[in-house]
């Protein structure tokens, strides 16, 4: 299987604090690896050195065989929402995702992924008039739009409501079976055990436990949760 | 050109074409005032030396130039502070800068987009200006007409210079924008930098070429000395 991302030994530090220290992790093509961790425990700054927002102090990170210290021409096969997305709200969605399109250098149906994320009635409306659910759906719809072989999505159900959460999860599932490989973080267990293959802990700066979420779930039963949390605790 | 379209696309054009017109009526009022603040005083016993200014086509294309000079280089602050300064130091920093797109590309384009819009607007606009001052005197034969030729060169050169000038103080002031992280200290700063350097420009209104010439000159080494501090420091940016 062809992996997606790899992220070899990775360091991170403000001043004197180090967040993210000597971690590594793989995503393999076509799947759900789900990063769970307390508030602060880095899992945004580790996206952010994927995307190439922040820099390693050391270690590198290799998407699709490209690392992301280099050109970034390989964020065309990135897609990402991090925190709350940020749109030009005097425009519409569809000429914002077709402004996205030209940056990305790519072509898509915006029709299709507006009605895969059920914006299709208010495609024509400004942005500045959604709900913060719309803007998480529009946020999730330029992500997706450039058909990248990752996505990076930073605690995506954020705002959302629970039919919204079903459909969102539903929507990743369908993603990963057209290839796609999504890297999803979390602090809520609830929300990863539903939608991720596999689980990474990152405590301490470093992913302290990898496993996969169905073989984890029949060894634990209902003791899965109290597990994770004892993982995420550092214990 | 396509990085050029897209950027003019996030801007609202029009918010600016109006700030445009607007300040090119509010110039060409004051213009024309300046034409008949001649004729009422010429009336009294001699010309004042402080209307001096107002009596001859030197004098008012300066004071026309200085007054556009202010108003546009405000004008490419407010624009740099949009383009530039909320940008980066903005949510969209996130965005913007997760596009396959070299950030000296994107940053260059961003400044160029100023640079343009300011030198090209200002540039028309005293031009327009002045020629409309030009034709009213003429037709009410308020002020002594200059060689042709001549002053159509120095309007012409010396509003170019105005428009260089007005630019690149837009681009001055965004680094301290960008230092506060404040698209409003942007705009402060360009204010500043006027109600400094604008009375250099009435200094001398008959080598106004010469003048102009030596603050865009000044003026356009220290944007193209802070464009490449910002490009370095962008190269470098965490968000």
């Amino acid at each position: 299987m062809q992996t997606v991302l790899d992220v070899k030994s990775v360091e991170k530090s403000y001043g004197q604090t180090q967040v993210i220290n000597h971690c590594s992790f793989k995503i393999q093509a076509g799947e759900i690896y789900g990063l769970l961790g307390i508030n602060g425990a880095g899992k945004t700054t580790l996206m952010k050195m994927i995307l190439g927002l922040q820099q390693t102090n050391n270690g590198s990170i290799y998407v699709l065989g490209q690392e992301v210290s280099g050109s970034p021409e390989y964020l065309s096969n990135v897609g990402s929402v991090i925190e709350t997305p940020a749109f030009y709200e005097h425009l519409s969605a569809s000429e914002l995702l077709a402004m996205h399109l030209c940056y990305m250098k790519k072509k898509a149906n915006i029709a299709e992924i507006l009605q895969l994320v059920g914006l299709e009635n208010v495609n024509q409306k400004p942005i500045a008039q959604y709900s913060l659910g719309m803007k998480q759906r529009l946020g999730l719809a330029r992500a997706i739009i450039h058909q990248p072989n990752l996505l990076i999505l930073d605690e995506p159900l954020n705002g959302l409501d629970p039919i919204a959460i079903t459909e969102m999860r539903e929507l990743m599932k369908k993603l990963t079976r057209d290839g796609m490989s999504i890297l999803l973080s979390s602090h809520i267990i609830e929300e990863i055990k539903h939608t991720a293959d596999r689980v990474g802990i990152l405590s301490g700066g470093y992913i302290k436990q990898e496993f996969s979420v169905a073989e984890k779930m029949a060894e634990c039963g209902e003791r899965f949760e109290d597990y994770v949390i004892g993982l995420m605790k550092g214990n | 050109m396509n990085l050029y379209i897209l950027e003019m696309k996030k801007i609202r054009f029009s918010t600016y074409l109006w700030a445009i017109l607007g300040i090119f009526a509010s110039l060409l009022a004051l213009g024309i005032l300046f034409l008949f603040i001649f004729q009422i005083e010429k009336g009294q016993s001699g010309i004042p030396e402080e209307v001096e200014l107002f009596a001859n086509w030197n004098g008012l294309l300066a004071l026309t130039t200085a007054l556009a000079f202010v108003c546009f280089s405000v004008l490419s602050a407010v624009i740099a502070a949009k383009v530039v300064v909320s940008e980066y130091c903005g949510r969209n920093a996130i965005v913007l800068l997760s596009y396959p797109v070299k950030r000296k590309a994107l940053l260059e384009t961003k400044c160029l987009l100023v640079c343009g819009i300011t030198t090209i607007s200002a540039f028309i606009s005293n031009i327009f200006v002045v020629g409309i001052m030009y034709v009213i005197s003429h037709i009410f034969g308020i002020v002594p007409q200059m060689n042709t030729r001549h002053f159509v060169l120095t309007a012409l050169i010396s509003s170019i210079l105005m428009g260089i000038s007005s630019s690149a103080v837009g681009i001055i002031s965004t680094a301290v924008g960008w230092k506060k992280r404040s698209g409003i200290a942007t705009i402060v700063c360009s204010l500043i930098i006027v109600c400094v350097l604008t009375n250099f420009i009435t200094v001398s209104p008959r080598n106004i070429i010469w003048v102009m010439l030596a603050i865009s000159t000044v003026f356009f080494v220290i944007a193209i000395v802070i464009y490449h501090i910002l490009a370095n420091r962008i190269e470098k940016m965490e968000v």
